[in-house]
C-alpha cells in the first residue's frame, strides 16, 4: 500500500481545524480517525494489483540511436475500475539520462473487465540487450487518499544492435568495387586469374591485356578483361580481450571494430566473397559461419549486439588455432586488434607465421586520436613531457607495425572514425592486386 | 522504429531475425494467463517472516524468565512497608508499637511541610536530591527544632545539609564500638556502622561517634536553636530488617527515630516535582493552546508526509556498467612519470627521434635510415638554410640542461620541420 500527497495535505490542512476549533487531544484523533477511514475506505475501493493481467507486444531489435516501442497491455479482470501510475522499468542505460523518469510512468485508467495499452518508448543508449525488470503498478482509491501498489514481472528484451554508423562509406566502396570487376567503362584491370570477356581496345589500356588470337580474327584489337576473383573466404577476427576495452574518444575500441568489421562484410559480401566472423579472447565470443550474403549481416549485428570487451589477456594461440579451424583453405584473415607492443611481440608474433603461412593476413587497429593532440602539445613543461610520451607510444606502434608488416601483414592503423573506410579500401586493394 | 528493409538493401534489417525473447503466450479471454505477479503469498509472508517472530518469542521469554527470577534484593530498600532483607518494616512497626506515628512521604514539598518540633525527619536517600531540594530540605528542617536524620549522605547533600562537615572517606560496614557521651550511643553500645565517615571541622557542638580511624561514621550537630539536631549515619545497615536484632542496632534505631511522638519517613524518588520554579515558563506556555495542538497535528502531518515519500514507486533498477578506462591512460601515466623524475634526456630523445622520422621521407631519405645522423644531415643540409652544426646539435646534441631549455628544444624542433613544410610547399 501506499498514501498519497494528498493524504499530507488534507493532515497539514487538519493542523487549522485542530488548531481553531478543539485545540485538544480530541482533535488529533479526530482528525487522524478521519483520514484513516478515508484510506481505509480507499484501500477497500482501489482495484486489486495481483489478478491483474500483464502482456507484452513490440521491437524486439533495433539499431542504436534509433528507438524501440514496447506495449503494455493491462487486464483489468476485476468488479472495481483500475486507476492506476504504472511504472515500466528497464536498465538505465535503455533511456538518455535524465529523461528515465517521464518515460518510464504512465497514467492509466482501465475500467472493470477491460483492456488498455500503454507504450514505453526506449531510447537506448549503449549496445546489447535490455531486459525489461518490473511493471510497478500503483492502484489508487477513489478519494485519491491511498494506494494498493504491486508488481509483476512481464519478460521482454530489446536487443540493441551496433549503429553501423560507416555505412554511408559504403556506396563510394561499391563503385570502387564495380571499377574493379569491369563493368563500368573505366577498366581498371585486375591482376586475378578469372577471365571474363573480350571487347575493343580502347587507348590506354594495358597493352599487355591484348588477345592477339582474337586480334587476327576480327578487324579490331580486341582486348581481354579480367575480373578479380569472386568467392573468395574472408574470416573476420574480433579480439575481444583487454586491448579492446580501452576508450577511444566516448566508445570503446570494440565499438569503432564493429564497425569497420560491419562495412568490411557488406562491402565483401556484395563483392561475392563468403564473411565469417569470430570474436574471441580466451574463448569463443561469437561466432558466425556460413551464412548466405542475404542472411550475412543480420547474422553479424546480432551475434555483435552482445559482445562486450572482456578484462582478460587475449589468448593468441586459442585464437591462432580457432582461426586455422574456421579456415580450412587460402583465406583473409583480418585481425582486428591492438598495436599495444607487449601484447603483441608477446602473444601474436610467435604465432603469426602459422596464419601467414596458409592464409592472406591483415591487422586493423584503432588508433587514438588523443595521441596525435597530446604529441602536438607544446607550451609549458607538462605539455612537453606529454608530447614526448605520445611520441614515444607512436613509435612503440610503428615498430610495432613494421614488425608485422616484416611478416607480410597488411596492417591498417586509423582512428575510429576513418578505421572502416580505410579497411574497406585495404581490402579493395588486396583484390584488386589479386592477392586474395 | 528501424530502418525498413526495401529502402537500403545493404543495411541489415534488424527485424527479419528477432531473436524471440521468451514471451508469455498472448492471453486471450478464455486461456488463463500467467500469473505475472511479485507480490508474495501469504504462505511465503508466514516462510519469510518466522525466523523473525521466533526470535521475538525467545526474547520476550527469556526477558520475562530473567525479571522474575533475577530481580534485585534491594528492591524496596528502606521502605517502612517492606518485609524484604533490605526493608525497613520492622523498625516502623516497633516505633508504632511505641506510639510513634510513622508517615511515608515521596515528595519534597511534603517532607518540608511536615517538619516540627515534635516531628523526626529520616532522609533515606539524600543523594538522591538535586540541588534545590537540598535547600528546601535544609532550609525546613534548620530551625524547626525537630531531629533530622539523614542516611549515608554523600559528600554534595552533607555539605548543603550541614555547612562545614564533609564527608571525607569510606570503610567497610562492622560492629563498632560508641566511643562517645551521646546519650543514645552509649545506650545501644556496639552497633553496625562505618560506610561513610565524616569530618567536621570547626562544627560547635557536634558529637562524633563509632569512629574508624579517627573519622565518625554517626554525627549528631545540634541546631542554632539548641532545640532540634541532626544527625547523621554513614550506612544504613541499623534500620535493616536483617541486622536490626544485631548487636545495639535496634537499640539504636528506636532512640534515634522515636525522640519525637511524629516520624516523618522520606523516601526521595526521581519523578518528584513537587519544588518547581514558579516564575519560570517555558515557551510554550506562553503560547494559546490552539497552536501547540496546531503543532502537534503538524507533527502528524510531517510523519503522514514523511510516509507519502518514503514510498517508492517500484525497486531501484541495477545494470552492469561497461569499464571505462581511456586507451591514452598508459601514455598520459607515462608522461607524469617522465615529468615527476625530470626525465628530461629521455623526453627530448623521444621527441628529436620523433622529428626525424618526419624530416627523413621529407628529404628523400628512407624511413629505416632516419636515425642515421650521417645520411640525415647530409640530406637535410641542402634544404635547410640554417647552418650545419646548429642542426646536427638541435636533432643530435647533448639532453637540454634545464627546463626552458627543453620547452626551447621541442619549439626549435618544430621550427625546422615548418621550415622544410615551406620548402616543399614552395619548391615544388
Amino acid at each position: 500500500m501506499a498514501i498519497t500527497g494528498r493524504t499530507a495535505a488534507l493532515a497539514a490542512l487538519g493542523a487549522l481545524l485542530v488548531g481553531l476549533l478543539m485545540p485538544r487531544w480530541l482533535g488529533v484523533l479526530v482528525v487522524a480517525a478521519v483520514l484513516l477511514a478515508g484510506i481505509l475506505l480507499d484501500l477497500a475501493l482501489a482495484a486489486a494489483v495481483r489478478p491483474l493481467r500483464l502482456d507484452r507486444t513490440g521491437d524486439t531489435t533495433i539499431r542504436l540511436g534509433e528507438q524501440a516501442t514496447v506495449n503494455l497491455t493491462i487486464t483489468n479482470p476485476g468488479r472495481l475500475p483500475l486507476r492506476a501510475l504504472v511504472r515500466d522499468a528497464w536498465p538505465p542505460s535503455s533511456w538518455a539520462p535524465g529523461t528515465e523518469v517521464t518515460a518510464s510512468r504512465h497514467r492509466l485508467t482501465v475500467p472493470a473487465g477491460e483492456r488498455r495499452r500503454l507504450t514505453t518508448v526506449l531510447r537506448p543508449t549503449r549496445r546489447g540487450e535490455r531486459q525489461a525488470h518490473t511493471v510497478t503498478i500503483r492502484s489508487l482509491g477513489p478519494l485519491g487518499l491511498a494506494a494498493r501498489q504491486g508488481s509483476h514481472r512481464v519478460p521482454w528484451t530489446v536487443r540493441v544492435l551496433p549503429p553501423f554508423t560507416s555505412r554511408k562509406h559504403l556506396p563510394s566502396r561499391l563503385a570502387r568495387l564495380r571499377e574493379l570487376d569491369g563493368r563500368t567503362s573505366m577498366l581498371l584491370r585486375g591482376q586475378g586469374t578469372e577471365f571474363d570477356s573480350l571487347r575493343e581496345y580502347i587507348p590506354g589500356d594495358d597493352t599487355r591485356s591484348i588477345d592477339w588470337r582474337a586480334t587476327a580474327r576480327r578487324s579490331a584489337v580486341a582486348v581481354r578483361t579480367w575480373r578479380p576473383e569472386r568467392d573468395r573466404h574472408i574470416l573476420i577476427v574480433l579480439d575481444t580481450g583487454r586491448t579492446s576495452a580501452g576508450r577511444v574518444g566516448d566508445a570503446p575500441r570494440l565499438d569503432a571494430a564493429l564497425d569497420a568489421a560491419l562495412l568490411l562484410a557488406a562491402l565483401a559480401s556484395r563483392a561475392g566473397d563468403r564473411v565469417d566472423l569470430l570474436a574471441y579472447d580466451r574463448r569463443v565470443r561469437a561466432s558466425v559461419q556460413g551464412r548466405t550474403a542475404a542472411d550475412l549481416l543480420p547474422s553479424l549485428v546480432n551475434a555483435m549486439a552482445r559482445l562486450e570487451p572482456q578484462l582478460v589477456e587475449s589468448d593468441a594461440r586459442g585464437l591462432v588455432a580457432g582461426v586455422l579451424q574456421r579456415a580450412p583453405r587460402r583465406s583473409l584473415v583480418v585481425l582486428l586488434t591492438g598495436l599495444d607492443a607487449a601484447p603483441v611481440e608477446e602473444g601474436l608474433l610467435p604465432v603469426l607465421p602459422l596464419l601467414t603461412h596458409r592464409h592472406e593476413v591483415l591487422v586493423a587497429s584503432v588508433a587514438d586520436p588523443r595521441l596525435d593532440e597530446m604529441a602536438r602539445a607544446r607550451g609549458n613543461l607538462d605539455a612537453i613531457y606529454e608530447a614526448a610520451a605520445a611520441e614515444q607510444s607512436r613509435t612503440e606502434r610503428r615498430h610495432t607495425a613494421q614488425r608485422l608488416a616484416r611478416h607480410g601483414v597488411t596492417v591498417v592503423d586509423a582512428p575510429p572514425a576513418t578505421l572502416p573506410p580505410a579497411l574497406a579500401d585495404a581490402y579493395l586493394a588486396l583484390k584488386a592486386s589479386g592477392r586474395l | 522504429m528501424s530502418s525498413t528493409p526495401g529502402a537500403a538493401p545493404q543495411h541489415p534489417a534488424p527485424q527479419q531475425a528477432p531473436p524471440g525473447p521468451a514471451r508469455p503466450a498472448p492471453g486471450g479471454p478464455g486461456t488463463a494467463a500467467p500469473d505475472t505477479s511479485l507480490a508474495p503469498t501469504v504462505r511465503q509472508l508466514w516462510a519469510r517472516s518466522r525466523g523473525i517472530l521466533v526470535a521475538l518469542l525467545i526474547l520476550l521469554v527469556f526477558g520475562f524468565s530473567y525479571a522474575v527470577f533475577r530481580s534485585g534484593e534491594h528492591h524496596g530498600q528502606l521502605d517502612p512497608r517492606s518485609p524484604d532483607r533490605y526493608g525497613s518494616r520492622a523498625v516502623a512497626q516497633l516505633l508504632e508499637d511505641h506510639g510513634v506515628t510513622v508517615d511515608v512521604v515521596t515528595t519534597t514539598a511534603d517532607a518540608a511541610a511536615a517538619t516540627g518540633p515534635d516531628s523526626t525527619l529520616l532522609v533515606t536517600d539524600p543523594d538522591m536530591l538535586d540541588r534545590r531540594q537540598l535547600g528546601v530540605i535544609h532550609q525546613a528542617a534548620a530551625d524547626s527544632g525537630g531531629r533530622t536524620v539523614l542516611i549515608a549522605p554523600g559528600p554534595t547533600a552533607v555539605s548543603t545539609l550541614l555547612p562545614g562537615v564533609d564527608a571525607t572517606a569510606t570503610a567497610g560496614v562492622d560492629d563498632l564500638a560508641p566511643a562517645c557521651d551521646l546519650p543514645e550511643a552509649r545506650r545501644a553500645g556496639d552497633a553496625h556502622l562505618g560506610g561513610l565517615l565524616y569530618r567536621h571541622p570547626g562544627v560547635p557542638g557536634a558529637t562524633s561517634c563509632y569512629p574508624v580511624q579517627g573519622l565518625p561514621s554517626l554525627l549528631r550537630v545540634p541546631d542554632t536553636t539548641g532545640q532540634g539536631d541532626t544527625v547523621v549515619l554513614g550506612t544504613p545497615d541499623p534500620f535493616h530488617n536483617h541486622r536490626l536484632d544485631d548487636e545495639g542496632n535496634a537499640s539504636l534505631a528506636l532512640q534515634l527515630l522515636g525522640s519525637r511522638p511524629h516520624l516523618v519517613w522520606y523516601l526521595p524518588s526521581l519523578s518528584d516535582d513537587s519544588v518547581g520554579e514558579p516564575e519560570r515558563q517555558d515557551f510554550s506556555d506562553l503560547l494559546p493552546s490552539g497552536w501547540r495542538w496546531g503543532a502537534w497535528q503538524l507533527a502528524v502531518a510531517a510523519v503522514v508526509t514523511a510516509l507519502w515519500r518514503a514510498r517508492r514507486l517500484g525497486p531501484v533498477v541495477t545494470e552492469p556498467l561497461p569499464v571505462a578506462v581511456r586507451a591514452a591512460e598508459a601514455t598520459e601515466g607515462r608522461a607524469r612519470l617522465y615529468r615527476r623524475a625530470n626525465a628530461r634526456a629521455r623526453a627530448a630523445e623521444a621527441l628529436r627521434q620523433a622529428t626525424r622520422a618526419r624530416l627523413a621521407p621529407l628529404v628523400g631519405v628512407e624511413p629505416s635510415r632516419a636515425q642515421e645522423p650521417d645520411i640525415l644531415l647530409a640530406a637535410l643540409t641542402a634544404h635547410v638554410e640554417a647552418p650545419a652544426p646548429q642542426v646536427r646539435s638541435l636533432l643530435y646534441g647533448p639532453a637540454p640542461e634545464d627546463d626552458s631549455a627543453l620547452v626551447r628544444l621541442a619549439d626549435d624542433l618544430d621550427a625546422l620541420e615548418a621550415s622544410l613544410h615551406d620548402w616543399q610547399v614552395r619548391s615544388p
